[in-house]
């Protein structure tokens, strides 16, 4: 018996140290930089910001690529370090690449809707973009639901776009798997509306509670007791940095959001009109890729790979990649898949 | 629980100490710090105990609808802010005249019911997780002697109480009662903000819906310049003064979907007219 108890209190007394050294570590690292890559400001209109990121190499595809981000998270996690940066391996790959910044809404944004954000804030960088290249159709990379505004976009500007890539997009609100979905499906958006912009904070508070145990305490556990290095622990700091670094949300663009997508998934049912025109997914006739995660935690891949069923495209691919949602942006394992895919998949094309 | 970076500086380390807390007293929980063979059966009711603590407290923090919440931590739940954060403001009652006071009783005491409710969900949850735990467990193991020992057994709890978690959470009573806690506390937030709005208006100072009305015009003189064609008189835009506020509020409903436009914006496609039919607001549930 007091050997049992003599290996366990050596065993916590390990754990401590452990923890304790982690969390000296943690507090080194508080101040870590996010976002690695060169970037000019090149237009903006009321919070959003084009940004076009300086070359790394010379340029080897035909057209530019702009990458619409979604309005729920900051865009830099798709730059977040040297050697976890989606963006860096497309500059890497000799694509001229564009990001939409959409930046703080404040409260006199409350009225700003997704027709804004769709015609005048995406609409206007897909023009500028275009201005400066010639004017040509050029390559739109959509990211979440920043997928979503693209392939409203796409569908109403049909000789804008020449390739469409979707990353982690969802399409088919009403999958069975879907919990975001049935949490919100009877959230009256009316009062949203009333009630003004939504706190990011109150959005990370509602990802983080669709597995609550894994994402707000599992996590830090695995890492306070892996005697992590220095680098992986300023890797996952600059990943928490991201995570709870989340914009406010325009009340009137957010209730349409939630009302004609998660409650009446009007892509899938074909009816929705953004500024009185209608959008339709078989009006979509480019290329198109749209790459998934199969452990999609956020948005199914169930609710992503629907696409395939509504787009009018017949050029279209679907790809499932096999990791999480927001492993899709920085995991290693995507890191080299996910790029490579789209710049393969986009040089095949022009 | 303090969700790690929501607080007003990002201090990753406070809220990782925190987790190690919760870590230690879920290890003392499986007999680690007596050093004892456990008897695993009897432990899954203070593990659900603990477990339900830890969802209540993380639930109780404030989301977005809660005024007196604002900086205020944010927790992992759709669930309400404490009842007692709402209340009518305190402010005499010459200033909160016209204003539905029992209303505000009325959303409170449903609040505290929806509350009730999730509690209930929470109790279940942590049982049904405890019970999980123990079950897979199978034999009773000897007493934890490594840290990877703890870790495992820590891992399998962590398991068993997403999949309870998730059991109860896709279920359509839960989604209802979710929704219904962010419908009442955001109709609480709309009463507390008539009243203050009541106050504002007794000292002659400009009111939220008088600013939108504003804004909602600057919106549409902007949308209307952008246009070709003749520039709108003056006039037709500069109303609000002589309106009252019933129609200035009107207004910012009917202009709530005009467009706004930057002089330095390359040249937006033109506004249709039908644009106003997607506009219209759904009928009120």
């Amino acid at each position: 018996m007091k050997a049992a108890e003599a290996a366990t209190g050596a065993a916590l007394a390990e754990l401590t140290l452990q923890i304790s050294e982690t969390l000296s570590r943690l507090r080194a690292a508080r101040e870590v930089s996010v976002g690695c890559s060169p970037k000019e400001r090149i237009w903006s209109c009321a919070k959003t910001t084009l940004y076009r990121y300086v070359p790394l190499t010379a340029r080897r595809h035909r057209r530019p690529l702009l990458i619409c981000f979604a309005l729920v998270n900051r865009p830099y996690v798709l730059d977040l370090q040297p050697e976890r940066s989606l963006v860096r391996r497309l500059l890497e790959a000799g694509l001229d690449v564009y990001l939409i910044d959409w930046g703080d809404p404040e409260d006199a944004d409350r009225h700003t809707d997704l027709e804004d954000y769709i015609e005048q804030h995406l609409g206007g960088c897909v023009r500028m973009v275009r201005a400066r290249s010639g004017g040509e159709p050029l390559n739109l990379l959509g990211v979440c639901q920043g997928g979503v505004l693209s392939l409203c976009y796409t569908a109403l500007h049909a000789d804008a776009v020449a390739n469409l890539v979707t990353l982690t997009t969802p399409v088919d609100f009403h999958t069975p798997d879907n919990l975001l979905s049935k949490w919100v499906r009877a959230i009256d958006t009316d009062l949203i509306e009333r009630c003004g912009n939504v706190p990011g904070e109150w959005l990370n508070g509602l990802f983080l509670s669709l597995m609550p145990l894994r994402l707000a305490q599992q996590k830090y556990v695995r890492l306070l007791t892996s005697r992590p290095d220095q680098r992986t622990v300023e890797d996952f700091v600059r990943m928490e940095k991201w995570i709870f670094d989340s914009p406010p949300q325009n009340a009137a663009a957010l209730a349409q959001f939630v009302r004609w997508f998660y409650q009446e998934n009007r892509l899938v049912h074909d009816n929705l009109s953004i500024g009185g025109r209608r959008v339709s997914l078989r009006a979509i006739r480019q290329p198109l890729l749209n790459l998934y995660a199969l452990e999609d935690h956020i948005v199914p891949a169930s609710a992503s790979k629907a696409l395939g069923e509504y787009i009018g495209s017949r050029d279209y691919s679907g790809c499932a990649v096999a990791t999480g949602h927001i492993g899709m942006y920085v995991s290693r394992a995507a890191g080299a898949e996910v790029p490579g895919r789209i710049v393969s998949w986009l040089g095949e094309r022009g | 629980m303090q969700t790690p970076g929501t607080g007003t500086s990002f201090k990753p380390e406070e809220a990782y100490a925190a987790a190690a807390e919760r870590f230690f007293e879920l290890m003392k929980t499986f007999g680690m710090t007596g050093g004892v063979t456990t008897d695993w059966k009897a432990l899954a009711a203070p593990l659900a105990t603990q477990f339900e603590r830890w969802l209540q407290m993380s639930q109780s923090a404030a989301p977005w609808f809660g005024a007196a919440g604002a900086g205020a931590p944010a927790g992992f739940g759709l669930g309400a802010p404490a009842a007692g954060a709402f209340g009518p403001v305190p402010i005499g009652p010459a200033a909160v005249q016209g204003v539905e006071v029992p209303r505000t009783f009325e959303l409170l005491g449903r609040l505290g019911q929806l509350q009730g409710e999730l509690a209930k969900h929470w109790s279940e949850i942590a049982a049904s997780a405890a019970q999980r735990f123990i079950g897979r467990l199978g034999a009773s193991p000897t007493a934890l002697a490594t840290p990877q020992q703890a870790l495992k057994l820590y891992e399998l709890w962590v398991h068993c109480a997403e999949e309870a978690y998730a059991e109860a959470v896709h279920r359509p009573d839960f989604a209802r009662l979710q929704a219904e806690l962010a419908n009442t506390s955001a109709a609480l937030l709309a009463e507390q903000r008539q009243q203050a709005e009541a106050l504002v208006r007794s000292f002659g100072l400009p009111t939220r819906s008088e600013v939108d009305a504003l804004h909602s015009q600057l919106k549409e003189l902007r949308r209307r310049l952008a246009e070709p064609g003749p520039a709108p008189h003056a006039s037709e835009a500069d109303e609000t003064p002589g309106a009252s506020r019933r129609e200035a509020r009107q207004g910012a409903q009917r202009a709530a979907g005009k467009r706004s436009a930057s002089a330095q914006r390359p040249a937006p496609p033109r506004k249709r007219p039908a644009s106003r039919q997607t506009r219209a607001r759904r009928p009120r549930r």
